[in-house]
């Protein structure tokens, strides 16, 4: 300090600095040391960005397929899933005794050869769906049993309507040869068909009401709605997709059991897959309960952006149906096209009901626990039960109208309309259930509902592209983006296997 | 010497995985039902182990655009294209003839007549050369200084697009190669990778024989890249109908024939050897699917692969790609190197923000002098921005 610039002010401050200098000198350096802790505290909470070549969001067994497939090509990846579980839909339900069933997804089939590759590969095996004895059919109040080796399968033979199923399966077959399972929006006839349901079109092709009234027992668990909210070319499509690349799509394969989709079930429960894929990825490959909020890309790569954490990577797969696609910000925003179809492709309402027995006493009668009403909250059941067959299990589609009155139910009612249905079905022993559950997928925050995303009349001519059309370095998977087996857990290992080639180039 | 046992043991476990056996000649299997709009010529088998197939014309007539389908080497469908830019108010189709070395498709475009390419990995589709009105281009084959030689089902004549793409010149018309209503259809690139060998189905006349023969001809590219003499390699039965062909390591040729939905092998001095199924007509090869009109004979390994197109009687349930093997090694197809891959822009830097602040001041003064004049400069900066 300089003469001149002494001061009285100064001295004085100068004065009054010195003495507290030597009076806190000690104190200004902890405070200094507390400042400098701090500062390295604030950075260490900022969100550290974890790299990997692809990140994939959703855990489900499209996202699982594609991390495994990226990973086996020598990239690195990360799985980013909301839920504290892995498997998406696909969720096994512990039996009292240990034994395995499903909340979800449990049937594989014949033509499904992608899902069926993929448990070969991890050693996963399968058992035959419990087919000995008769199916049981009430339409309209009057109840039959019926063997599902004749003509009609697992539908009903009901002598008033089998001319009637027969004309009308046989149509709806021939029609869907017409429509192109990667591209149903070119078909030849796609306008014609897409603007109309399927309830419309079944309206003018068939004569009876007591036909007509098998229809939601078909579309409440096969897509968990009722046919006025279903495209015609969107339920072709879906017969369509009921097949492989050297088999064409039937309805018949779609909905039986015996040589169809609900022919064989997977040994351990089907959430077995996605537990060992996760497994496979590696420690740390994996991160549960982390919904994605948003995704940011420019030219260099994406942001993928956590509740707690950032992601980066080159490619981000989404693995989550379109409705859930939809909640994600994306930055630049999506184009119109997939911005608009996200709106429209809601997941039906399905919900699945099930009930442990000590034994699968229905099989004693000559039943094999296959049921379909036409009069019942519970439209479809099937046997669930152990591989062993002990304990004995049931399980039951409730879906569409039939969900959305459920959903109105008290805990005691539902267990009581429940029961009091596969007691219509199988005989009063249904009522003494050792357990009830139920899952109700449309409460299910991270599914939002299914078994599959819904086109109703329009969406596919007008949006279907942009389903599987990649945007820029976001590549869509999901088993709604499927060419084969849509909504089936074969669909959602296909698109996993097709985005993962995406990414990598090939 | 027990960890080389072991490596050796490993090593006929790769070789003979379990379950795996080898397959007999001739064992056909469908490989892929083709979708609507269906109608597949020639399924490309494609260096990267991938078959690509588009959809041909149907005889019926259309207006749906022509599709294009990539299927794994075992049949797994994995994505699929629309063709744009077609005049679907004419007979319309693609035939995937081949690819270039950054592993783009070349369609040939039957309305407009054109040749495309097709990105499979964005998707994006450009031309790579306008045919003039009345061509028909049909099969292509790369030169050796990577000019696109391609024949015209519609006339007697082979075309030649420079390399890079544009406009193609007629590079070879000769009357031998006339069919009459048939031009000429399958190409192929030799061995010795200067001679080109081209098929025609049928001869309208030039060469004298059986005008309803097919033929193979021979045509030597000569350095100064004009075309040297055709000579006849092979003539078919009369109405045969050969069309898209492969050829083997061997020498050995399997030509599609499809006015009889047979393949012949034609060995390297141009005898026929050898005619699957032995019968002409039936098409009956032990599969689901028998051959019918089927398109061409494009080697994936040691099978070759064949598009099924049903073109007479318009049968969904025909129009496949067929895998045949044939238990020997096909030529690797010449294409294009890799363009240089074009390394991204570096990212730009950003000059750095000088941060402007007064805290570095410790006399009270100073700061407020300065933050006087950091304020006026602040008025000015806005000023000019207006």
């Amino acid at each position: 300090m300089s003469e001149s610039s002494l001061t009285r002010r100064g001295f004085i401050g100068a004065g009054a600095a010195a003495g507290a200098g030597a009076m806190f000198a000690a104190d200004a350096e902890a405070a200094k040391r507390k400042r400098k802790r701090r500062r390295r505290r604030r950075k260490k909470r900022a969100p550290a960005v974890r790299r990997a070549d692809v990140i994939v969001v959703g855990g489900g067994f499209a996202g699982l397929t594609a991390a495994r497939e990226v990973m086996k090509a020598g990239k690195s990846v990360f799985v980013v899933e909301a839920r504290d579980r892995v498997g998406g839909r696909v969720w096994n339900h512990e039996f009292p005794g240990g034994e395995q069933g499903e909340r979800g997804a449990m049937y594989v089939g014949p033509t499904q050869n992608r899902i069926l590759a993929m448990m070969d590969s991890l050693g996963i095996g399968k058992f035959d769906a419990y087919l000995t004895g008769n199916n049981v059919a009430i339409i309209q109040g009057d109840r039959t049993e019926y063997s599902d080796t004749g003509p009609t399968g697992t539908a009903p033979n009901d002598p008033t309507i089998v001319a009637e199923l027969a004309a009308v399966v046989t149509e709806l077959n021939e029609m869907s040869k017409e429509v192109p399972v990667d591209a149903p929006w070119n078909s030849a006839r796609a306008a014609e068909w897409d603007a109309q349901t399927l309830e419309s079109w079944v309206r003018d092709n068939t004569q009876t009401e007591r036909f007509r009234s098998l229809l939601p027992v078909a579309t409440r668990p096969i897509f968990g709605t009722e046919a006025r909210d279903l495209s015609l070319l969107f339920t072709l499509f879906y017969i369509a997709a009921s097949g492989d690349e050297r088999n064409p799509g039937t309805f018949d394969r779609n909905f039986n059991s015996r040589n169809g989709a609900q022919m064989w079930r997977i040994a351990g429960g089907s959430q077995t897959v996605a537990f060992k894929i996760a497994e496979e990825l590696g420690p740390g490959r994996v991160k549960l309960q982390s919904p994605v909020r948003r995704i940011e890309q420019d030219g260099a790569g994406v942001t993928v952006r956590t509740d707690k954490h950032v992601y980066a990577g080159r490619h981000v797969i989404v693995a989550i149906p379109p409705a859930l696609a939809g909640r994600i910000v994306y930055d630049p925003p999506m184009p119109m096209e997939r911005d608009q179809l996200t709106q429209r492709v809601g997941q039906g309402a399905l919900t699945k009901v099930g009930a442990v027995y000590d034994k699968p006493f229905w099989r004693e009668k000559g039943l094999n626990g296959t049921a379909l009403s036409t009069d019942h909250l519970v439209n479809v059941t099937f046997d669930d039960s152990a591989e062993d067959g002990l304990p004995g299990a049931m399980v039951g589609f409730v879906g569409g109208d039939n969900a959305r009155i459920y959903a109105r139910l008290t805990e005691a009612e539902r267990r009581e309309r429940v029961l009091g249905d596969f007691a219509a079905f199988f005989g009063d022993e249904a009522r003494n259930a050792i357990e009830f559950f139920d899952t109700q997928w449309p409460e299910e925050v991270w599914s939002r509902g299914g078994p599959v995303g819904i086109h109703g009349p329009g969406t596919l001519m007008e949006y279907g592209p942009a389903l599987r059309q990649p945007i820029g370095r976001i590549h869509w998977a999901g088993t709604e983006t499927s060419t084969y087996w849509n909504g089936y857990m074969d669909g959602a290992v296909r698109s996993g296997e097709r985005a993962a080639k995406e990414v990598l180039g090939e | 010497m027990r960890r080389a046992l072991l490596i050796a043991i490993a090593a006929l476990g790769l070789l003979a995985p379990a379950g795996a056996h080898a397959r007999d000649r001739w064992d056909t299997r469908v490989l892929a039902l083709v979708p609507t709009p269906g109608f597949p010529a020639h399924a490309y088998a494609h260096p990267n182990g991938r078959v690509y197939e588009g959809t041909y014309t149907n005889p019926n007539g259309d207006t749906v655009p022509s599709r294009v389908f990539e299927y794994e080497g075992d049949g797994t469908l994995l994505r699929s294209w629309t063709v744009r830019g077609q005049s679907l108010d004419q007979s319309h189709g693609v035939q995937v003839a081949t690819s270039d070395g950054a592993g783009r498709l070349v369609l040939l475009d039957k309305s407009p007549p054109r040749a495309l390419l097709l990105d499979p990995r964005t998707g994006e589709q450009t031309e790579y050369a306008p045919f003039p009105e009345g061509a028909i281009p049909n099969y292509a084959a790369w030169g050796p200084d990577f000019s696109l030689y391609v024949t015209d089902y519609a006339q007697g004549v082979l075309w030649r697009i420079p390399p890079g793409g544009g406009t193609p010149e007629q590079w070879v018309a000769d009357p031998r190669f006339d069919g009459g209503e048939f031009g000429t259809t399958g190409i192929e690139l030799a061995a010795d990778q200067r001679t080109l060998m081209v098929a025609v189905q049928s001869q309208a006349g030039g060469a004298g024989g059986n005008p309803s023969s097919g033929r193979i001809f021979t045509i030597p590219i000569q350095p100064d890249g004009k075309p040297g003499e055709i000579t006849q390699f092979w003539e078919s039965r009369p109405a045969d109908g050969p069309d898209g062909f492969g050829i083997a390591k061997s020498g050995n040729i399997y030509i599609a024939l499809l006015a009889t939905n047979q393949l012949a092998m034609i060995d390297p001095q141009g005898l026929e050897k050898e005619r699957f199924p032995s019968a002409p007509g039936g098409g009956a090869n032990g599969s689901p699917v028998p051959f019918d009109t089927p398109s061409n004979a494009s080697f994936l390994g040691t099978r070759v692969v064949v598009g099924n197109q049903s073109y007479f009687s318009g049968d969904r349930t025909h129009q496949a790609i067929l895998d045949v093997e044939t238990g020997e090694e096909g030529l690797p197809e010449l294409v294009p190197p890799a363009p240089p891959r074009a390394e991204p822009p570096p990212e730009p830097v950003a000059k750095p923000k000088r941060k402007w602040s007064c805290k570095r001041y410790k006399s009270r003064k100073k700061r407020r002098a300065c933050r006087r004049t950091l304020a006026k400069r602040r008025r000015a900066a806005a000023q000019r921005r207006g």
